[in-house]
């Protein structure tokens, strides 16, 4: 509103002189012009390599699936057939998979982002460098690697062996904990940095004064560190069980034929059956739940000033 | 009695402690782990031409068994272009996106922005990929070159966005408004007051948006074709036939190249960080 009405005096203003409406004065059509094309290239861009193609999604979903091909219609069928049989067990346990998985990252990363949040700031720096540099290597190679690790006669089956935490070969591929285990993997960095940076805003005296007040260190941690923290828990999670609901790869090859999650019968709708608006549908599920999540997760923060990046 | 109540606090306050570093350094090694063994398989000599668990010895053949894999080869030549071109349009559009975010004058616009980029981190791959595939054949548009570059810049484009949008959020909007004041164009004020104080920003988010591209599997399983076939999506295709053990090869090669990269970037962040110390006092040391 505000802004709007600081709009509108300058526009008045302009056309006389330059030195009274303070901040964006000469000449308001170039510079207006400049504006709008900045703000224009980006959206007719994102416009017709990102919406577009999740409109045609959306559409497609709607279709009718021909010999390799689609006809529009207005038909529910495709999602009653996402929702219903093996897909829709699919979906239901890709939906708890993402939940329990990201649970999971949380329980992973918290100790590791408190115990960032608590070094001095130089050492800090270092350490959160340390926990990134992975994330922004391969990744594809990285689960490959991890598959090698994991494999029969690899090094955590010789390693487990040793430590006398497990005895004889590791059958630990092609199951839903080696698919856990990329899972955490993969996503542990972006899980920890929200946390991280949440931690570090929570100011000092506020843990001090529940010291004093007779609070031990667990119920401070419990009633007011955990609490405080609750916006970089909520980023944390739409960073990790968004991604899991389309995730494809991780399952592929850590989790063999077993558990096969949405991602991959979604794919293969499009690269192996052509099965177009069934695939469509998933697609329209997914940012479904996407869109349930994100609200879900803006109450929970509600109260709080935005915590971004 | 407070004496004894003081060293229990503080024992348990050591034990947390030494549990958060221990959880720390265990989160490390399980990060670090998978990498160093990529580099390590590198060298394994393995067993009839087939990569193994067990290090069956040390080599270096690979590396050059690597450079005469001809798909191999061409596969790592597309990546370079792929993510060259990505990048480039990316940085572009990327940073008028994070400058449009901050300091378009109308607030509508600059939330619609705003959601456009958030919206773009949070929607899966998967379907970004499998929309674009749909998109490309409705419009007739055949899959290449072209169109796979297209496909993974929307990703790329929001990483350089926020990059940017957190250096515009920290520039003075009174040295704009001074520029103004002086009769300066708008776009004038841009290229010569915006841009060189954006700029150590839009060249990281630039490296940031190669590594990116360089790295797209999924959006890229989707839009390949045979004839162009980037790195990662070879390498994947590959896995379902056991994969050649010249892969760890290109994957350490690649690995060393990507790390380059990001100490390139950090370079450029800290330069930036230098030069963003006011210029005035500089005499004065």
């Amino acid at each position: 509103m505000s802004d709007r009405l600081q709009d509108l005096t300058s526009t008045n203003t302009a056309s006389g002189d330059n030195l009274s409406a303070g901040g964006r004065v000469p000449s308001i059509v170039t510079h207006r012009l400049t504006d709008h094309v900045l703000a224009a290239v980006p959206t007719i861009w994102l416009a017709l390599f990102f919406l577009a193609p999740l409109g045609v999604t959306v559409a497609f979903s709607f279709g009718r699936s021909t010999f390799g091909g689609v006809v529009f219609d207005l038909t529910l069928d495709n999602y009653r057939n996402a929702l219903s049989g093996f897909y829709g067990a699919t979906f239901v346990r890709t939906l708890l998979f993402a939940a329990s998985a990201s649970a999971l990252c949380i329980a992973v990363a918290y100790p590791v982002a408190y115990f960032l949040a608590r070094r001095t700031r130089r050492r800090r720096g270092l350490a959160a460098g340390l926990i990134l540099v992975p994330y922004f290597s391969s990744f594809l190679i990285r689960v490959m690697a991890l598959h090698m690790l994991l494999s029969r006669d690899g090094l955590v089956e010789h390693v487990l062996n040793t430590l006398w935490l497990h005895s004889g070969p590791l059958d630990i591929l092609d199951s839903q904990t080696a698919v856990f285990i990329g899972i955490v993997y993969a996503y542990l960095p972006i899980t920890i940095v929200p946390l991280y940076v949440v931690l570090d805003r929570i100011p000092q005296p506020l843990l001090e004064a529940s010291r004093d007040l007779g609070a031990s260190r667990f119920k401070t941690f419990v009633f007011v560190t955990l609490p405080l923290s609750r916006p970089g828990i909520a980023t944390s999670v739409l960073l990790t069980a968004v991604p899991m609901l389309g995730e494809m790869v991780i399952p592929r090859l850590l989790g063999g034929s077993k558990g096969v999650l949405l991602g991959q019968v979604l794919s293969a709708q499009y690269l192996q059956s052509q099965n177009y608006p069934l695939g469509s549908a998933m697609a329209v599920l997914i940012l479904i739940t996407i869109a349930l999540i994100v609200t879900a997760l803006a109450r929970v923060t509600k109260g709080f000033s935005e915590v971004g990046p | 009695m407070s004496a004894a109540a003081a060293f229990h606090r503080s024992l348990g306050k050591r034990l947390v402690d030494a549990g958060l570093s221990l959880w720390f350094v265990a989160a490390l090694v399980f990060l670090y782990a998978p990498i160093f063994a990529a580099i390590v398989y590198a060298f394994n000599l393995g067993v009839v031409n087939k990569q193994t668990a067990v290090i069956t010895g040390w080599t270096l053949q690979w590396f050059p068994a690597a450079w005469n894999d001809l798909s191999l080869r061409r596969a790592v030549q597309a990546s370079l272009v792929v993510s060259f071109w990505s990048a480039l349009i990316s940085v572009a559009i990327g940073s008028a996106l994070g400058y449009a975010m901050v300091r378009h004058p109308q607030r509508a616009v600059r939330r619609f922005l705003s959601a456009l980029t958030y919206t773009l981190l949070i929607v899966p791959e998967t379907v970004i990929g499998v929309s674009l595939l749909m998109t490309y054949a409705v419009s007739g548009v055949p899959l290449g070159m072209a169109s796979l570059i297209a496909g993974i810049t929307p990703m790329a484009i929001a990483v350089v966005a926020l990059i940017v949008r957190a250096r515009v959020l920290t520039l003075d909007r009174r040295i704009e408004e001074a520029a103004a004041d002086l009769g300066s164009t708008r776009l004038k004020t841009i290229r010569f007051i915006i841009l060189p104080q954006i700029l150590p920003a839009v060249m990281a988010g630039a490296v940031m948006a190669y590594t990116f591209s360089f790295d797209n599997l999924v959006v890229s399983a989707f839009l390949t074709t045979p004839q162009v076939n980037t790195l990662p999506v070879f390498l994947y295709g590959s896995l379902q036939y056991g994969p050649s053990p010249a892969v760890y090869a290109a994957a350490a090669t690649v690995f060393l190249f990507t790390l380059l990269m990001l100490a390139l970037a950090a370079q450029i962040h800290r330069w930036a960080r230098r030069s963003t110390l006011p210029r005035s006092d500089e005499p004065q040391r």
